[in-house]
């Protein structure tokens, strides 16, 4: 179903994923091949060797992880992934928990808000519908954690304070203004006539919106979720001031907090956390990286 | 099955200035009518056919569907269907779940569904396709499956906005009798939109000419034929269009280049009555025939002629005052004149012409 | 009223949940912090609720303003570390823009194993960043990482990269080109493809050479793709604390706005909403600026935001 999306989604703009401009007719020669692979190559090692650089130290013991000559494989063995999921440093399957559950909340409460905000901006010329695109891209402009007491404060009266729902709520504002954008974009690309067709065979502009929009701008919504999701499971300033400090209400990103002591950077265990953390984030990629491509591109363009 | 009527409705585009797209249209259709509405691009056509389904505010006056005033209801409300020019197939549903949605959305048992999407898909040809998702299908394929959606759910009126437009030639002839007949079988009401008036020709019952949003004629393709009502009706319908030139009236007739046209009694009258001088005269390309040397008639010089098999039209410039003018004639295709010959031109028969107000574009004659 | 609610209420239903959220957690916060800028509040004069202490801090007017604009290094040095942010902001968008369009150009070609390269090159935004940023302090370290001991091995010079000198500027930019690119390259990744081929076809057919196609056709497809994203890069990194509170922490030399706010903010004894507050306003305003002027140049090619 979501392959043919995305089919749906290349027949739209035309061109589709084929490369336009290069050897359909004659064959690259040897040499710009040779290039181009070259290029791209070294581009994608340094894309991904810091990475696999901390996977490598996360098998290695704190000592031998700051070991003046660096080698692939010294003393390797899991004992830091032992360490860290036993809880010996603090709960990590808690916090593992209180991780998902947030950025997991965060996700679908985000693509929920920002998709019906969307369709609406997309669709209705309704009054305040410029100014709120306008207060959208406003609100990316300030520091908001520079706002953590009178938030803190609002919270407090709201009764969220110390409650995931609260730091949720927070995490959404941050993430539906560019998610609301992406998607107006990706509506703007559902011809309208799709609506109306709905509509004369009997929907509500909500069921227009529920039983066909959605699911052909699936895609889109893929991307969103991504977006949302990373942007909630990496976050530390507003987790740290909005959950209570007791080790079982911690997120990931706050906790692992503990392993990076002032003096002491306990660098094996870090990197051993830090893959465990890193896997969620990038198996979320791994599902939704074949919609990133046309996704982002048709939000950013104006439809 | 319902009839519908539109009761001086308007639609104004906010704007400076607004437009009126739809602008007073009255106009109602019987049941089981084909109505066809017809008119150039941005003539408001699909505007007033956007109104009836509900998908268009009515700004002023009100829309009747089956005697019951729909104007605020939604189009769910409405009990029509509508094919769209682009069909607005959905794209993630098969042929069949195309078809059945209306139905589903209604809570029809899925095996009735069933039934009707294979009966209707039996009439269009469609049921090898129906597991098929729109895009694996081609254009005349998609038509099928747009018409399909609609008859399934047996409405009171069916809306089609421009259905052909996305075919090419000669499906389009074949889909136009198709549609025709089906909806002769049916029997359902119809409005049917488009900007092709040969379409508009042969399949209405009935055909409303629109222009700027404004109903100029509605009636039956013989009577829009004969008895245009304005000098644009007359234009826009028949191909190629007839010959409308401004000439001056005499004692006899309107003067044409060495042909005095003699006019009705009745036409001239009219016209004294209204003070004129000069008339916008109308002849239809079949109306004209090439004179022979000793009969009076218009000298022609032909610039262009066009080989249709049967039929020849031939293009041309005749003088009448100081201008040029361009006039066509149809002429037997097997001898059709030479291009730069000078020819003599002369009406078959006298009661062919059409007469019009040379200011407002009204019908002179009787 | 009726009329005007039946004809949009649809549309205010849908907009209703963001804009109570909006409303609530951003409106809100943001006019008292707007008022905190007029204010002498901080850890001492906040109302404490714990230690049942009222709140004590008093209207200091323009006090804030002033005191930043002509203050020196106590409060943060506010003209040089415009200048810095400046130097920060558009080196990493410019970095982010020109990779991230080197690479899609490249990955717009068909040839074997793109699949593979397109999700290791947007790899780096799949993971968190707070990681990312672990990762390149690891290998930026000036003793055991393994930068410095290739440099070490090839007899180069080992500095030390985030330490503190202006080098450590250059380190936190590298950090956030490599953490940023992938976005860039993606978006106009798509922006390339939803370009029409005809066009490239027409062109070519007119005998425009390889480099009049990217400039004539390419660049002015990307258009619109393009200065949507660099309006957000510039908002984005200009606003960035994370990358660089995450490398070096508070140093002088890698001090943007944003950072500086956040060291009032948070640290120290004082934690001095109030200046923290007013350096928000200041950036506020300043990209308020920034996005009037560049969408005024943008109108003449279309709508931005
Ligand atoms: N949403 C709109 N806002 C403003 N003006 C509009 C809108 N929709 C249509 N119009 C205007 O209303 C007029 C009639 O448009 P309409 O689409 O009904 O024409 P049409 O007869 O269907 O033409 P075509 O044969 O090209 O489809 C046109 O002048 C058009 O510009
Ligand atoms: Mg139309």
């Amino acid at each position: 179903m979501s392959v043919d999306a995305a089919a749906l989604q290349t027949a739209r703009t035309g061109a589709g994923a084929a490369a336009p401009t290069a050897a359909r007719r004659g064959r690259r020669s040897r040499l710009a091949s040779v290039g181009l692979h070259a290029a791209l190559v070294t581009a994608s090692f340094v894309a991904v060797f810091p990475i696999f650089w901390v996977l490598v130290t996360s098998f290695k013991p704190d000592a031998r992880a700051v070991s003046p000559t660096p080698r692939l494989v010294d003393e390797s063995s899991v004992d830091n992934y032992v360490d860290v999921l036993s809880g010996a440093r603090g709960d990590f399957l808690a916090w593992f928990g209180n991780s998902v559950t947030i950025a997991g909340l965060t996700t679908l409460l985000g693509v929920f808000v920002s998709s019906t905000t969307a369709y609406a901006v997309s669709r209705f010329r309704f009054p305040g519908r410029r100014g709120l695109m306008l207060t959208f891209l406003v609100m990316q402009m300030f520091p908001f954690a520079v706002l953590i007491v009178p938030l803190y404060n609002i919270l407090l009266a709201l009764g969220l304070q110390g409650r995931s729902l609260g730091l949720v709520l927070v995490y959404c504002t941050t993430a539906v203004p560019f998610c609301t954008y992406m998607l107006k974009g990706y509506f703007d690309t559902v011809p309208t006539d799709i609506d109306e067709a709905g509509r004369v065979d009997g929907l509500s502009p909500f069921g227009v919106f529920w039983r066909l929009v959605l699911p052909l701008a699936r895609p889109g919504l893929a991307v969103t979720a991504f977006y949302s999701f990373i942007t909630a499971w990496g976050e530390v300033a507003f987790a740290s001031a909005f959950l209570s400090a007791a080790d079982g209400s911690k997120t990931l990103s706050v906790g692992l907090q503990v392993f990076i002591q002032q003096n002491r950077t306990e660098w094996g265990h870090l990197a051993a956390a830090s893959v465990l953390v890193a896997l969620p984030a990038v198996a979320v990629f791994y599902l939704v990286q074949r919609f990133l491509v046309g996704g982002l591109a048709d939000g950013a363009a104006k439809g | 099955m319902a009839e519908v009527a539109y009761v001086n409705a308007s639609r104004v585009f906010p704007g400076t200035p607004p437009v009126r797209a739809v602008d007073n249209l009255e106009l109602s259709v019987a049941d089981g009518e084909f109505l066809v509405l017809v008119g150039p691009s941005g003539s408001g056509k699909s505007t007033a056919l956007r109104m009836l389904a509900g998908l268009e505010d009515v700004d002023e006056g009100a829309i009747t569907i089956g005697g019951k005033d729909v104007t605020n209801t939604p189009p769910k409300g409405r009990d029509i269907a509508m094919v769209f020019q682009s069909y607005a197939l959905y794209p993630h549903m098969t042929v069949a779940e195309n078809m059945g949605f209306a139905l589903k959305l209604r809570g029809v048992p899925k095996a009735q569904i069933r039934e009707k999407v294979a009966e209707a898909a039996r009439m269009l040809d469609l049921t090898k396709y129906l597991d098929r998702k729109p895009k694996a299908l081609s254009g005349g394929q998609r038509q099928r499956v747009a018409m399909g959606r609609a008859i399934v759910r047996e409405p009171s009126v069916f809306l089609m906005d421009e259905p052909l437009s996305n075919l090419d030639a000669k499906l389009r002839v074949e889909t136009r009798a198709n549609i025709a007949a089906l909806q002769q079988r049916l029997g359902t009401t119809t409005i049917y939109v488009t900007h092709d008036q040969v379409e508009a020709m042969t399949m209405g019952h009935r055909v409303a000419v629109l222009k700027d949003g404004v109903l100029q004629q509605c009636a039956s393709p013989r009577e829009l034929y004969d008895r245009p009502a304005n000098a644009f009706v007359a234009s826009f319908i028949g191909s190629p269009a007839m010959n409308l030139k401004t000439v001056p009236l005499t004692a006899e007739g309107a003067r044409l280049d060495g042909l005095v046209v003699p006019l009705s009694r009745a036409a001239l009258d009219g016209a004294a009555a209204e003070g004129l001088s000069e008339v916008t005269f109308g002849v239809r390309p079949e109306s004209l025939r090439l004179a022979s040397a000793d009969e009076d008639g218009m000298e022609m010089t032909v610039e262009l002629v066009e080989e249709l098999g049967a039929d020849a039209y031939v293009y041309g410039s005749v003088r009448i005052g100081e201008h040029p003018e361009r006039f066509i004639v149809r002429v037997d295709g097997r001898t059709p004149p030479a291009f730069g010959q000078q020819v003599k031109v002369t009406l078959r028969d006298a009661d062919e012409v059409h007469l019009f107000h040379p200011e407002t574009g009204l019908r002179l004659s009787a | 009223m009726r009329a005007f609610l039946a004809r949009h209420w649809y549309a205010y239903a849908m907009v209703l949940p963001v804009v109570v959220v909006v409303g609530a957690l951003v409106l809100l916060p943001l006019a008292q912090g707007l008022y905190f800028t007029f204010t002498n509040i901080n850890e001492a004069t906040i109302a404490n609720p714990v230690l049942d202490r009222p709140a004590s801090y008093e209207f200091v007017g323009l006090d804030n303003y002033v005191n930043v604009l002509t203050g020196g290094e106590s409060y943060g040095a506010f003209w040089s570390t415009l200048g810095r942010t400046l130097i920060w902001t558009f080196g990493c968008v410019l970095a982010h823009y020109a990779i991230g369009l080197g690479l899609a150009l490249l990955l717009n070609r068909r040839m074997r194993f793109r699949g593979l390269y397109r999700v290791l090159l947007i790899l780096p935004w799949a993971v968190p960043p707070f990681i990312s940023v672990f990762a390149w302090r690891y290998l930026f370290n000036s003793q055991f990482g393994i930068i410095n001991q290739a440099l070490g091995a090839l007899g180069l010079p080992t500095p030390v990269w985030l330490g503190q000198s202006d080098l450590a500027l250059f380190s936190v930019m590298v950090i956030n080109t490599w953490l940023g690119v992938p976005f860039m390259m993606v978006t106009l990744l798509g922006g390339l493809q939803s370009i029409p081929r005809e066009l490239y076809e027409a062109a070519e057919m007119d005998g425009a050479s390889a480099w009049q196609r990217f400039r004539d056709i390419t660049l002015p497809g990307l258009r619109s793709v393009s200065s949507t994203v660099v309006l957000l890069g510039v908002i984005w990194t200009f606003n960035l604390f994370h990358v660089i509170f995450l490398s070096t922490g508070q140093n002088p030399h890698t001090r943007i706005l944003v950072t500086y706010s956040f060291e009032r903010f948070f640290s120290g004894a004082s934690r001095d909403y109030a200046v923290a507050s007013t350096y928000g306003v200041l950036i506020l305003s300043l990209l308020l600026v920034f996005v009037t002027i560049y969408r005024r140049a943008m109108r003449r090619q279309g709508e931005v935001w």
